[in-house]
């Protein structure tokens, strides 16, 4: 069998068995834990787009999460459209938000451009906190709209459960993932990561780094901003902790233990730490305490010290050893 | 109106000096090591607990005091520690933002731990001067923060005299402006890093318990000091001492008239505006120079 064909029925076998998962399990709190890690999975990869392959870090991505999700339930609430369109309104003014905020990244970097996209998150947020006409504040807005029911051909597609909304989530996920694939495998990615590696070099052989510095911003927010509409419909309630820094750093965390600059590696980092977070709440009663964010806490430290490219830099590790050769597609391992 | 004025301005300046106090470690420790310390403001918040602890058990004065050198010492010992174990071995062999991400995981993982060991409720470091305040022609405030006040400024100025007349605090300069000149001095650089990131920590462990003074103590109240400390440092140019000072003048002064004269609700967003348009129209700071960054 070549590689192709292999790497085809791996996919194949890989969506077949995504598809079946709520019919295995059918436990909804299960099912509403898988569900919020794949929200989570679309906001570590869109931040591994901006983080990852063009090295430009940002800690405001909880900012477009929170965009994303008021405009998805404000549009809904208070236009009466339907809550589809309010989905990818809410990705297109995160974007347009993203975008903003990629100008000051065209002249700032590293601890600088971390603060000012923290600023802009925070005003943001205090902005949600206070326009109390709009976003009732603190209490956040509740009773947000079920996503409306579609009709294809004869068949009625509701959404009320769980399971629901993990195909929603699913075909969401999968979008995004083939988007970041086509993005990085693309020249528009390579530009992107010679810019990471090297911005004057990137210059000297002709890429606009100003151009593609927007152009990633606002694409990594477009997603970030769809995440978000998702996670209005679904948990029905947006307060502002949606925008702040713990939201970011989830993502981060994620990411980082996951794999930085991979494309598998922000899933596998969303879906185990969502996972593990689970089972250690179960641990609760023999802890007494809640250690999961000291866990994390932990997990980012050991990651970024011992494990540099993530769980897939460690696969590749594995694998390149064992098969002895192995195109090295770039595991975060070595950027700079 | 004016008294008005005046008293906001003193209470700028009191908050003022505890930002400049915790910005002055954080942008030491940047400018010899080029680390940006996001748990910066966690160093602070251990401090504050420190002093919580030990003026539950030693109440008055003595207490007090006992708690500001059992903070600088404790916070001083968990510097050194963190710069060993965490942020040593990643010094030239990562970037910038990997150093940033790892003293994220720092501020995570201390955060919870107080969570896990304090609890969430907020506490208050009490008050040696029993509530006493003073006022001249209308404008008053609690003898504590005027307290606050000089105790800030004296560290601050002990700080500077420790760095322009010592021997080791020249050390400490000279290896901010150029590490390979002064390794080629005879400075051991290896030994400057553990100082600076000591008296870093420390610095921040006083000034958490003037913060935690001033507010209450809660296991999240780390957050508010590192970006606070961020923002007064990039307002000063990062790893400028000098800028860092006037900066947490500034920023203090300019949060509470702020607050007052423009917009309440919007008071811990005013250093976040200050920052973004100083960056938008001068990327090295206010007191910046071109080595600075």
């Amino acid at each position: 069998m070549s590689r192709q064909v292999r790497h085809l029925l791996g996919t194949v076998a890989v969506i077949a068995a995504l598809l079946i998962l709520p019919r295995v399990i059918q436990e909804r709190y299960f099912l509403h834990v898988v569900v919020m890690a794949g929200i989570y999975s679309i906001m570590t990869m869109s931040w591994n787009l901006l983080a990852g392959y063009s090295g430009q870090l940002n800690l405001g991505h909880a900012a477009f999460f929170g965009i994303g999700a008021y405009t998805s339930a404000l549009v809904a609430m208070k236009l009466g459209v339907s809550p589809w369109f309010g989905l990818l309104g809410g990705g297109v003014i995160a974007g347009f938000f993203g975008f903003l905020l990629g100008f000051p990244s065209l002249r700032l970097s590293g601890p600088y451009l971390a603060i000012t996209t923290i600023g802009f998150a925070e005003i943001l947020r205090l902005v949600a906190v206070n326009w109390v006409d709009l976003t009732r504040g603190s209490l956040g807005l509740s009773g947000i709209p079920l996503l409306t029911p579609i009709r294809v051909g004869g068949l009625k597609l509701e959404f009320y459960f769980e399971r629901d909304y993990y195909y929603v989530v699913l075909a969401a996920v999968l979008f995004t993932y083939f988007c970041m694939r086509r993005f990085t495998d693309s020249e528009f990615g390579v530009s992107l990561q010679a810019l990471r590696d090297d911005e004057q070099g990137a210059q000297s052989i002709g890429i606009h780094t100003s151009q593609y510095k927007l152009a990633v911003f606002t694409l990594s927010a477009f997603f970030a901003g769809i995440a978000g509409g998702l996670f209005a419909h679904f948990a029905r309630l947006v307060s502002p902790d949606t925008m702040s820094l713990h939201v970011t750093f989830d993502t981060l965390t994620m990411t980082m233990i996951g794999g930085l600059g991979t494309t598998a590696g922000p899933i596998l980092g969303a879906v185990l730490l969502s996972l593990l977070s689970e089972w250690l709440r179960t641990l609760e009663d023999f802890f007494k305490m809640d250690i999961r964010l000291v866990l994390y806490g932990i997990l980012l430290i050991l990651t970024i010290r011992f494990m540099h490219g993530g769980l897939v830099g460690v696969f590749q590790g594995l694998k390149e050893r064992f098969s002895g050769y192995g195109r090295t597609r770039n595991g975060g391992a070595d950027h700079g | 109106m004016e008294s008005l004025f005046l008293q906001q301005t003193l209470n700028g300046l009191i908050i003022g000096s505890i930002y400049s106090l915790i910005a002055i470690g954080l942008t030491m420790i940047f400018g010899v090591m080029k680390i940006s310390n996001f748990a910066h403001g966690d160093f602070a918040m251990v401090g504050a607990y420190t002093a919580v602890f030990l003026m539950a058990w030693l109440p008055g004065w003595m207490g007090w005091v006992g708690s500001v050198i059992a903070a600088a010492a404790v916070v001083g010992i968990l510097g050194i520690v963190t710069e060993r174990l965490i942020f040593r071995p990643l010094l030239g062999r990562w970037t910038d933002i990997d150093i940033i991400m790892v003293s994220i995981g720092l501020f995570i993982l201390l955060e919870n731990l107080a969570q896990l060991f304090f609890g969430a409720t907020p506490q208050m470091i009490s008050d040696p001067f029993r509530g006493a305040t003073l006022g001249v022609g209308g404008v008053s405030t609690s003898m504590l923060r005027l307290f606050c006040l000089g105790f800030s400024c004296t560290a601050i100025a002990a700080l500077q005299i420790f760095l322009n007349r010592s021997k080791l605090g020249i050390a400490i300069r000279a290896t901010s402006q150029n590490r390979f000149a002064a390794q080629l001095m005879g400075v051991d650089i290896n030994l400057i890093y553990t100082l600076t990131f000591w008296v870093g920590a420390a610095l921040a462990g006083v000034g958490g318990v003037l913060y935690g003074t001033t507010f209450a103590v809660h296991p999240l109240m780390g957050a508010m000091p590192t970006l606070k400390a961020f923002v007064v440092t990039i307002l000063g140019g990062m790893g400028n001492l000098r800028g860092a000072i006037f900066g947490g003048f500034i920023l203090g002064v300019a949060e509470s008239l702020g607050g007052n004269y423009l917009a309440m609700e919007y008071q811990h967003a005013i250093g976040f505006f200050i920052i973004i348009s100083v960056l938008l129209l001068r990327p090295r700071g206010l007191f910046g120079t071109r080595e600075g960054t």
